[in-house]
């Protein structure tokens, strides 16, 4: 019995080798580009109801916390039934390696609100310029399993965010730093991903 | 008792079993491939599968008449090198292979943990010999 379950074990840890030099290919080009528009259009809904974010920062926190979610919802959805059809023998490997990559950077990005939010409230002017950071580093470590190019949507990602420090105060919470950092990333993420598509067609 | 066993006709048939990937030398070479996409040089999977050379070339032919394999020659520091990959859809039938394999294995692993204890081989009593 033992014997079963061990060779079992063999053929997880083979499977788990092939997904880890294996190109994902679960995250759609056409989504990614999709929550780039979502991000222009935050902004816009930003830069209309909200012209003073930093005496309303509540408000300010629900546009983009429900442009994240509806974002990573959309993405999280779309990655399952793409790479289910695409990797189908090694989905399961695959999902679980893209979550693994990204999920640090997410839960990190949530921790840091809610500090934020609780104990330096002053500071939350912070919070556009550490997201993109934070964002960034999700970017590069899922960068391995991804096309080559990618690190070019990290290293505008960690770009915009030091920006977003060097502007300083009330001018890190205008609509643009966000909108043009999400919506721009995104759209290079979604190109990268659609030029490359091509190449990694064969791949399982 | 028909009907129950047609019901489940062809339940242990393992379709999917490809005999060309179905040999041990021919397994050692694919996993060692499939785990290097790369690829690996003819040494390199010499070793690595502890066969000779006559027996990896006749192995790696049936796997390359397949198209499961590519061989590619060339040369490395003036020296001649033999570098195999696996191909695309090789790689597409060893993971089928991988599934209908983990398939066979479960199937065991529930039937082993439905036999009663005292009694190992159902159907058969034990020699009194």
């Amino acid at each position: 019995m033992n014997d079963l379950y061990k060779a079992l074990d063999d053929i997880s840890s083979i499977r788990r080798q092939m997904a880890s030099t294996t190109v994902f290919r679960g995250y759609g080009p056409a989504t990614l580009a999709a929550t780039g528009v979502f991000a222009a259009l935050a902004a816009g809904v930003q830069a209309i109801w909200l012209p003073d974010p930093g005496n309303h920062i509540s408000i300010y926190l629900s546009i983009w916390i429900t442009t994240a979610v509806a974002s990573a919802a959309l993405t999280g959805v779309q990655m399952y039934t793409r790479t289910r059809r695409i990797h189908s023998g090694l989905s399961n490997e695959m999902l679980r390696m893209a979550v693994v990559q990204f999920l640090p950077s997410a839960g990190a990005g949530l921790l840091v609100t809610i500090v934020f939010l609780r104990y330096v409230p002053f500071a939350v002017w912070m919070l556009p310029g550490l997201w993109q950071v934070i964002f960034s580093l999700g970017v590069f470590s899922s960068c391995r399993f991804l096309p080559k190019p990618m690190i070019a949507a990290g290293a505008w990602y960690l770009l915009t965010g030091l920006s977003c420090f060097a502007a300083g105060g009330s001018r890190a919470l205008s609509p643009w730093t966000m909108g043009i950092a999400y919506g721009v990333g995104q759209l290079l993420v979604a190109a990268i991903l659609f030029f490359h598509a091509e190449e990694n067609l064969d791949e399982i | 008792m028909k009907s129950k066993v047609s019901s489940s006709e062809g339940r242990f048939a393992y379709e999917g079993l490809d005999r060309v990937i179905h040999e041990r030398a021919r397994l050692s070479i694919l996993t060692s491939l499939v785990t290097n996409p790369k690829g690996l040089t003819f040494n390199d999977l010499k070793q690595l599968c502890a066969l000779t050379d006559g027996n990896l070339s006749r192995h790696l032919n049936v796997l390359e008449k397949g198209k499961m394999v590519e061989i590619l020659k060339g040369h490395e520091r003036n020296r001649p090198q033999t570098v195999c990959r696996i191909t695309p859809p090789g790689r597409k039938r060893y993971l089928e292979y991988l599934s209908t394999l983990e398939q066979v294995i479960r199937d065991a692993a529930k039937e082993t943990k439905s036999e009663p204890a005292g009694n190992p081989i159902r159907g058969l009593t034990p020699s009194r010999a």
